[in-house]
């Protein structure tokens, strides 16, 4: 909680309290920053956080020393992260026991662990600094600038660093259609996926006839394998609300729903309590800093439900109802909550606002592309060595972000696809690394980048089962409502199963891609007519493998069981005899010492020689 | 008044009319199955897919729902439109391969069999279009069933899967459904009705004079409660069929006419 | 009676009695309760006026909602890309087969619920499996199944356990 309550009347109030917390700030103080994002808590970073307070109540008062949890760093591959002010000395995968020597070494005497720096696994050089990490350096970190420097549950951080001022600007010098000028101005393109203009929803919001007109946040994070719009609400969601109290003023209204996914509880208890500091000093309400402009912000959770990312869908269960999407004959910025005027944005877009405020639209649109201005940021997950949340700008290449960020594809494996866009993308296979990464781009090679969520898939990866996984998902999550999307994936899904279980037959690609333009003609909303592209992409890219499948009953990247074989390399095989013992059905024969041999008539293919053996004699075949 | 040109014919429908509206005006038909005029709708079976010009590329859209705003041109028999209302029906008919109204409605479109294995899940040949959920909620206004469940899973029932308390019996539910899942059975033994597949009974006012199952108790009293007059008379007539109601009107009508020819005869017999 | 009625009530005032926030409101039951007891969806429909099947809809359509009793400990396995891809299948196999019980289901002991959601945000973590808000990573089918089994209480001789 802020220690002395203040309440802010006017523009000017909030300056004057800014420049006063860093006039307080004390530039000797020594600063210990402990990520508690989702990923690093997970591995105990809470528990870090609490033995660095106990080392500060308990050092020696000379030294003043304070220990801070702030938000999602993004380089969760290395978490738990610790950093250390002043030098900014970054620490990765730090343990217990290491708390009492970074106390001890750096905080107290200035000195690096050298052991828990990052070392380039290539040069072997060792980083002290986050900038010196090609992971970071690539980055151009707008949005998530603020993680990892504030305590997401103090908005005296937030207004330190400058937050808010955006705000009193637009409320002191700018009038609504000036806002909405200044994001046109930008380009700015919806981040949730569709990358509809901002400027422009705004301005049809604005224009549109009817009495209480509301602004959401779209936090249904979805995506299985996404969980940007998660870090952002988590690290700094003050930067959401800043932006939707921007929206609100430029809109004409008076009330706001953040909508946030049930699985994301960390990112709810810190909205709510961002949202009540910022009740408190008077930066939601009535008259907001003096002026005759008022707001404020319901948080709603979501009940488990992807479909409920659909616009449409998610103004349903905030209604109180099932959460079906509707045709958008009518757009929802004429008829959307309530039958009233709604303008609804991502947690990315909102969280964009301020900066193009403060920093103007131009600015903005000087960065990325031509159609794609901006920065974007990515969750880069799968089988890439540095596994992270990455921001940036529009335009760089998939190779960039993959090698140079992401380090490339881990354990040596050679590189097969990288999946984007969530269950509405597809897969980009190694042809089209160079592909630069924007709305337009990814769209032209059957994928899109969607809401910025980025799978890696390496050699061993099938890719008839990345499309089955996919299918299914969206059969699950399917709302049932439309003919197409509830039919249409069953049926996709029952072909797609014999494909995988060795019962494909002639013409079964050919079905599916015939059930594929049914539902992206038929189907009632976005999430079924974008349903057939994992499908569509891989078959795209990888028929071979489907033709394997099919014709040969074999998966060339041995997932598939029943699709390969397991075979003994001689050469490496040392006939210890481990797999022989293990073998269920005894199929496997050999003497002591002598290369073992399986006998596929009688082997069913469980894979225990496979897993049990020391020597990786046993190949999938 | 916008014009839509639909196929070619040019019909001026009101402004935030359908398209259906228009081809119904004009004369051209357009299979619908989810759609009907005295409930509101979703355009959820996508079964009445038309193309709707749009200058440099063609959107398909559904006309039982599309408003017209201002002059557009749309194509009922252009390929793609055929195709995508065949791929509809295909699904369909192997969602529900019992339904006897679904295949003559396919074969008017000119859809003979379906490619696809059939479904097989609990609620066989209900085709999710939710006319019975509105009916009973915004004409009858009980609301006794609804959807439960999402996706595949997705079925209509009462809560909890249980017999609707609310439920009367009356049957609007299987009037309206277009592929003939909702049936009325009467169990002329317990004198009940009962709504399948909802498992609801509801007790059945039976004629007093021939036996003849009428309406269900609950809306007889659902009717009664709607009207104003409140006598004797009335409710008397309500213990009968209507072919019993009206012989006794008739007896009536002979005995009074009879009365009054019998009193006139005996008054003219004075009279002479 | 007489107290579930009251915690109908107390929800109601909670939101202003405002239909729109049902789904809260069923939250909110089923945060006290566990579960969503029939009887007090049946209040909640007759105090807001709002239809039961309206109400047995949303119960049934969003998958956080249980119309059953829950386990003493809650198991969520992620079914994300990622961890999908790491073998996540094999591992709700193993527990499905060791604990007789399928996802969304609970065990006949009520030891603990098991759902299987859609990527839970920690790919740098999978396979994960979250037991009771503590979060397990690189987990093994036979790491989860000693995990789970070690929920049981210590002394457990032969009780009704050994039943299942």
């Amino acid at each position: 909680m802020i220690e002395t309550p203040v309440r802010f009347k006017s523009t000017a109030d909030i300056e004057t309290f800014s420049r006063s917390l860093r006039d307080r700030t004390d530039s000797t103080t020594k600063l210990v920053r402990v990520c508690i994002g989702t990923g690093c808590a997970a591995k105990g970073s809470r528990r870090l956080y609490e033995l660095f307070c106990e080392a500060v109540k308990q050092s020696d008062l000379d030294v003043r020393v304070e220990a801070k949890c702030v938000g999602c760093h993004g380089f969760c591959e290395r978490g738990p992260i610790v950093v250390v002010e002043p030098g900014e000395i970054l620490y990765q995968r730090v343990e217990e026991p290491d708390v009492a020597e970074i106390f001890r070494e750096t905080v107290l005497g200035g000195r690096v662990v050298q052991r828990l720096l990052y070392e380039d696994p290539d040069t072997g050089k060792r980083a002290e600094k986050a900038d010196e990490i090609p992971f970071y350096n690539v980055q151009k970190r707008i949005v998530l600038g603020g993680n990892g420097r504030y305590n997401p549950t103090k908005i005296t951080d937030y207004i330190t660093e400058g937050g808010y001022s955006a705000l009193a600007k637009v409320l002191s010098s700018m009038l609504p259609e000036d806002v909405i000028s200044e994001v046109e101005l930008s380009e700015l393109r919806g981040r949730g996926g569709g990358g509809f203009p901002t400027g422009r929803k705004w301005r049809s919001c604005r224009a549109a006839k009817g009495f209480p007109k509301y602004v959401i946040c779209n936090g249904d994070e979805g995506d299985p394998g996404a969980f940007m719009d998660r870090s952002i609400m988590e690290g700094n969601p003050h930067s959401v609300i800043e932006g939707m109290l921007i929206g609100a003023y430029a809109i004409g209204s008076e009330q706001g729903y953040i909508y946030v996914r049930n699985e994301y509880p960390l990112a709810v208890e810190h909205l709510r309590m961002a949202i009540s500091q910022a009740q408190e000093m008077g930066l939601l309400g009535r008259n907001i800093l003096g002026s005759s402009f008022s707001f404020d912000i319901k948080i709603n959770r979501g009940g488990g439900a992807f479909v409920c990312g659909e616009s449409t869908a998610l103004m349903a269960s905030l209604e109180g109802r099932t959460g079906e999407p509707r045709a958008k004959y009518i757009h929802t910025v004429e008829s959307g909550f309530r039958g009233k005027p709604t303008n609804l944005n991502n947690v990315e877009t909102w969280a964009n606002v301020p900066h193009i405020i403060n920093k103007g639209g131009e600015w903005f649109a000087g960065i990325g592309t031509e159609k794609s201005k901006g920065t974007k940021v990515f969750s880069l997950v799968g089988k890439v060595v540095n596994t992270g949340l990455v921001e940036v700008p529009m335009g760089i290449t998939l190779r960039q972000v993959i090698d140079e960020i992401g380090g490339g594809v881990r354990d040596g494996k050679g590189f097969k696809a990288v999946q984007t866009g969530g269950p509405s993308g597809g897969c980009i296979p190694s042809e089209h690394l160079d592909a630069r990464v924007d709305f337009d781009e990814l769209t032209k090679l059957g994928s899109m980048m969607g809401s910025g969520g980025m799978i890696v898939m390496d050699e061993d990866t099938c890719m008839v089962r990345v499309a089955r996984y996919f299918t299914e998902f969206l059969q699950k999550e399917s709302c049932g409502k439309c003919t197409p999307c509830r039919e249409g994936l069953s049926q996709m899904l029952y072909i797609l199963d014999r494909i995988t279980d060795g019962e494909g037959q002639v013409g079964d690609v050919e079905r599916l891609e015939s059930l594929a333009k049914l539902l992206e003609s038929t189907a009632l909303c976005a999430l079924g007519k974008t349903a057939a592209n994992p499908v569509i992409s891989t078959i795209r890219y990888f028929r071979d493998e489907y033709d394997a499948h099919i014709l040969e009953r074999h998966c060339p990247a041995k997932e598939c069981r029943g699709l390969f074989r397991y075979e003994i390399d001689a050469d490496a095989c040392k006939g210890c005899g481990i797999c022989l013992k293990n073998c269920p059905v005894g199929a496997i024969s050999g003497e002591n010492k002598v290369p073992h041999t399986i006998d596929q008539e009688k082997c069913t293919l469980c894979g225990a020689c496979w897993e049990k053996c020391p020597f990786t004699a046993v190949l999938k075949v | 008044m916008p014009t839509v040109t639909i196929d070619g014919h040019k019909v001026r429908v009101k402004k935030d009319a359908t398209i259906l509206d228009a081809a119904n005006k004009a004369g051209i038909w357009i299979p619908t199955l989810c759609y009907h005029p005295a409930v509101s709708n979703d355009a959820s079976c996508r079964l009445c897919m038309v193309e709707l010009d749009r200058g440099e590329w063609r959107q398909l859209v559904t006309a039982c729902n599309y408003p017209v705003r201002h002059d557009i041109i749309v194509y009922v028999s252009s390929e793609r439109a055929r195709q995508a209302r065949r791929g509809v029906m295909e699904l369909l008919l192997a969602r529900a391969p019992e339904s006897e109204e679904l295949k003559s409605l396919a074969e008017r479109m000119g859809v003979k069999e379906t490619p696809y294995p059939k479904v097989t899940e609990s609620q066989r040949n209900c085709i999710l279009c939710g006319l019975c959920v509105q009916v009973c909620e915004e004409i009858i206004g009980r609301a006794a069933i609804g959807f439960a469940g999402r996706g595949v899973d997705r079925t209509v029932a009462s809560p909890f899967r249980q017999a609707s308390e609310d439920c009367i019996g009356c049957g609007a539910c299987a009037a309206i459904c277009p592929v003939g899942t909702i049936k009325i059975r009467v169990h002329e033994d317990q004198q009940e009705v009962e709504i399948s597949p909802f498992k609801s009974r509801a007790k059945l006012l039976v004629c007093e004079r021939c036996g003849v199952p009428i309406a269900s108790a609950q809306v007889s009293e659902e009717a009664l409660g709607k009207v104003k007059i409140d006598c004797e008379e009335f409710r008397e007539r309500l213990r009968f069929c209507p072919k019993c109601r009206r012989s006794q009107t008739a007896a009536r009508l002979r005995a009074a006419t009879d009365n009054k020819e019998n009193s006139e005869l005996a008054a003219g017999q004075d009279l002479t | 009676m007489a107290k579930e009625n009251e915690l109908v009530e107390q929800i109601i005032d909670r939101y202003a009695a405002d239909t729109g926030m049902l789904i809260p409101m069923m939250q909110d039951i089923q945060a006290e309760c566990g579960y969503l007891p029939a009887d007090q969806l049946r209040s909640l429909a007759s105090r807001l006026d709002v239809p039961l099947s309206r109400i047995y809809a949303v119960a049934t359509f969003y998958t956080s909602f249980r119309l059953a009793p829950k386990g003493l400990h809650d198991v969520t396995l992620c079914m994300g890309t990622v961890c999908y891809l790491k073998g996540a299948p094999k591992i709700c196999e193993a527990i499905s087969k060791e604990f007789r019980v399928e996802p969304g289901g609970t065990t006949r002991d009520r030891l603990f619920s098991l759902q299987a959601v859609n990527c839970v945000g920690a790919c740098a973590l999978a396979p994960v499996m979250i037991v009771d808000e503590k979060y397990y990573d690189g987990v093994t089918p036979e790491s989860a199944v000693e995990v789970l089994r070690s929920l049981r209480p210590a002394e457990e001789p032969e009780t009704k356990e050994s039943a299942s």
